[in-house]
């Protein structure tokens, strides 16, 4: 198992550095910068001035120079300074991970507690009226996008109710039922979608393994059905569900830029797209690492899982 | 007199009493202090709150409150003139030499939200600055309206409370720029480039905190100059990128005013149904969306091509499609009744594409004939706008209305990144713009936008003749004989192509009806002050 770890910790490690060529190469390439940005508000560039604002933020600097200031400050605890903010990037960045992370893990939850139940449900009563409206549920949460679904939670509440969630963070020390409120509207809009998909993957993997000879042996012991079901059939379909757990996690960690933009929550994902726009170089790179580091640890954090649920993935040991 | 005949003089007399009583059952209200306003911004700051450092909306309305200027439009009256100008940290003022000197006389006991005491050399340090003067003592990043100030030669503060301008040559328009969002006064002792993480001024009200890409916070001003003002205990300016969650923030009371210039008429339509009480006030923007035809390059250096790309656009039509109705028609000045010198409607029917659509259309194909331009040789051109829809949406309609002349006009979107230094660079034939004015006053748009050399003169018109037109009515001191030599260039410049208007873009201002004292101005920049807003619930 040790080798396993070490193995894997290695990729992850080589993947990284990738990453944060790519990242850095891709901005750099993209035309238009931080200064024509700033000066879209005079209205015109002033290429004298220009020069002195490039010096001044350094990117006049040859693009490996750039480069490796960036990799030194990560290793010494500077992130660099926010080109828009004037200002550490990491105090720009650090109140918008809180935000997200709990975005994620709630909908997450969200998705496992609605779509292994209805996934296992919808296996166990193949066919059936019940199977049949578990899967147009499904559907209904794959065609619909969590953005539009947002969209019509807050209208719907306006029209109705004449309410929206709070529009400004409410931390939980401030006003937990609120802070509860403002974050389970978007993480429903969310979770449903995740839920649809998990509720699929479950529903096949347990059908599979439903018809696997261990499962009959187990029933022709006698064992009771919802034994049969939870003990032998789902611990050995569990597998798939993690794997698509984990992504759904990953994915929504850089992908609730719409859902936040809609909640107007102020996260990761949002900010990361103004960032672009304003080709706010150290905000940018820190946040996609960030998103990278997040992909990453999880990634490795499933194939932990997959070596404890399944010896045969230890491969190499 | 009948009785009957009694009995309905009374009647209409008691029927105007009640009309009067219930429409207007504010007037003589005591305003009522305590409260916090929530004010819609559409994106987070940019550059902070240093004003004299951007040229946007999105800056100059969350940082007016913390800042005065010398003089101010009233922020009473939704028209903005010469007339409607009023003291602020300077009492009062005086033209003198010819109005070659302008002398402002400056309140005392003004401090600044730090505690320094204002002074005239703020003010001689920030008008310095901000025109570039050779022994300034500090340097702006970007300085978007150092050309207001180029008829400035010296500015003196021979005691503490006074302050000279000294002019080149007369301008009566100098107190106007000094009017607007676009020109508080910075205290001396704080360097520019904090301003874009914090604010010091002499303002209504205290930055308390700016939480970034979430909201921005007041506090009452304890010290303020302006005894019992402002009536509210403060500010917040929720930020919401979104366009369907601001209309939704406000539906739902959770913000309590709209953002100046964001509210299209049908927004405002969709409001009013859901919520039959909100008050929306249609104004003016001052903003207008413009054809920008590259005069340096060819076919765009013959007049004839670009009198007939004015003339194939009817603006009427424009107004309608692109707007809805929530613009107006008007050539290079802000037509009335929300601008003061724009062109009167008899002017403008006679201008390209202004009169019957199809004999304006028969006109530029001619046009373009004689330029070379035939069905068998059309013109063929790219048109180039910013990749956002208000562009792209305008955009559509220029390129349908340019082939019913016969032009071959394909879509370029630029990436907003790239669309300045394009610009900067000249690098297109055609494109379509919009222009924000700071100011409705002829030196605030003539020289900026058409002035031989100017940056921001996108099209590179350049015609020696109107330039000296333009030193000719920025120097008349006597407005019905500027107003016609206002009127005469812009006719020149809608025949000239010089920068073919399309229409001026109405805002509906909406706010929920316990906000009291606060008036829309025809001109989104200047009235984002707030000292005299009260709520009333």
């Amino acid at each position: 198992m040790k080798t396993y770890v070490a193995h894997r910790l290695g990729i992850a490690v080589l993947t990284l550095f990738g990453m944060s060529v790519v990242i850095f190469v891709l901005m750099r390439l993209a035309p238009g910068d931080i200064v024509d940005i700033l000066f879209a508000a005079a209205g015109y560039v002033n290429e004298a001035d220009k020069k002195l604002i490039m010096q001044e933020l350094g990117i006049d600097q040859p693009i490996w120079v750039q480069y490796v200031e960036w990799l030194k400050g990560i290793f010494s605890g500077d992130l660099g300074k926010s080109y828009r903010y004037d200002q550490p990037a990491w105090d720009v960045i650090r109140p918008l991970i809180p935000v997200t992370v709990e975005l994620a893990i709630l909908a997450t939850v969200i998705s496992v507690i609605i779509g292994v139940p209805t996934g296992v449900i919808s296996a166990v009563r193949q066919d059936t009226t019940l199977d049949y409206v578990l899967r147009v549920f499904s559907l209904a949460g794959l065609s619909m996008p969590s953005f539009w679904l947002g969209m019509v939670i807050i209208l719907g509440l306006v029209a109705w109710a004449g309410w929206i969630p709070p529009l400004t963070y409410v931390s939980p020390r401030e006003n937990f039922p609120i802070h509860a409120v403002q974050f389970l509207l978007p993480a429903l809009a969310v979770g449903y979608r995740s839920s649809a998909l998990l509720m699929r993957i479950t529903r096949s993997a347990v059908l599979e393994v439903m018809r696997e000879d261990y499962v009959r042996t187990a029933r022709a012991k006698g064992q009771r059905e919802r034994l049969v079901i939870w003990r032998h059939a789902f611990k050995n379909a569990v597998l798939p569900v993690v794997t698509v757990i984990d992504i759904e996690f990953a994915f929504l960690i850089g992908g609730l830029v719409v859902t936040e933009t809609v909640f107007n929550m102020p996260g990761v994902a949002r900010f990361l797209v103004q960032a672009i726009l304003w080709r706010d170089y150290p905000v940018v790179q820190n946040l996609v690492m960030f998103i990278a580091v997040v992909v990453i640890l999880s990634n490795l954090v499933v194939d932990l899982l997959y070596g404890w649920l399944d010896p045969r993935v230890r491969y190499a040991e | 007199m009948t009785r009957s005949c009694a009995l309905t003089v009374l009647g209409i007399l008691l029927s105007i009493a009640l009309a009067v009583t219930i429409v207007k059952p504010a007037v003589g209200q005591a305003p009522k202090s305590g409260g916090v306003l929530n004010v819609t911004q559409r994106e987070d700051l940019a550059q902070g709150f240093s004003i004299h450092e951007t040229a946007t909306i999105s800056t100059v309305w969350p940082s007016s409150p913390c800042f005065n200027n010398l003089v101010l439009f009233d922020p009473t009256k939704p028209v903005e003139s010469m007339d409607t100008i009023v003291p602020e940290l300077a009492e009062k003022w005086s033209w003198q030499d010819n109005n070659r000197n302008l002398v402002l006389f400056l309140r005392k006991g003004v401090k600044w939200h730090d505690g320094q005491p204002f002074t005239s050399k703020d003010v001689k340090y920030t008008f310095d600055v901000v025109r570039e003067a050779k022994d300034a003592p500090a340097k702006l990043r970007i300085n978007p309206r150092k050309d207001w100030y180029a008829n400035v030669t010296n500015i003196e503060a021979p005691d503490p409370h006074t302050v000279i301008f000294h002019l080149k040559r007369p301008q009566p328009s100098l107190l106007m720029m000094l009017a607007t969002g676009y020109s508080p006064v910075y205290p001396a002792h704080v360097p520019p480039a904090e301003f874009r993480t914090r604010c010091v001024g002499t303002g209504p009200f205290k930055l308390k905190e700016w939480r970034r890409g979430e909201y921005i916070e007041y506090v009452k001003n304890p010290d303020y100059w302006a005894k019992g003002r402002p009536y509210l205990d403060g500010l917040r300016y929720v930020i919401i990128p979104e366009r369907g969650t601001r209309t939704a923030a406000i539906q739902a009371g959770r913000v309590d005013i709209s953002f100046p210039g964001e509210t299209s008429k049908a927004a405002s339509e969709q409001i009013k149904a859901a919520v039959p009480k909100m008050v929306i006030r249609q104004v003016g923007s001052n903003v207008n969306d413009n054809l920008l035809l590259n005069t340096k390059k060819p076919p765009f250096d013959n007049v004839k091509v670009r009198r007939a790309f004015s003339l194939a656009i009817d603006r009427r039509s424009y107004v309608k499609a692109v707007h809805q109705g929530g613009a107006v028609v008007g050539a290079s000045m802000q037509p009335k009744p929300y601008g003061f010198w724009g062109l009167l409607d008899k002017d403008l029917n006679q201008l390209p594409g202004y009169g019957k659509p199809t004999d304006d259309k028969a006109k530029a194909k001619q046009l373009l004939a004689e330029a070379g331009f035939t069905p068998a040789n059309p013109l063929k051109v790219e048109v180039k706008t910013r990749a956002i829809a208000i562009y792209v949406d305008f955009s559509s309609f220029v390129i349908n209305e340019l082939k019913q002349v016969g032009v071959d006009a394909t879509l370029t979107q630029i990436e907003t990144a790239q669309w300045h230094p394009l610009a900067t660079r000249r690098d297109y034939l055609v494109g379509t713009n919009l222009t924000g004015l700071g100011i409705d006053d002829p030196d605030g748009n003539f020289y900026e936008n058409f002035a031989c050399g100017s940056p921001r003169n996108y099209t590179d018109y350049c015609d020696e003749e109107v330039m000296k037109r333009f030193d000719q009515q920025s120097q008349e001191l006597d407005t019905k004989k500027r107003m016609a030599m206002v009127w005469d260039i812009q006719k020149r410049l809608e025949m000239d192509g010089a920068r073919p208007m399309m229409g001026w873009r109405l805002d509906y201002f909406t706010h929920w009806p316990y906000v009291k004292g606060l008036v829309p101005h025809h001109n989104i920049y200047n009235y984002g002050r707030l000292q005299d807003v009260w709520i009333d619930k």
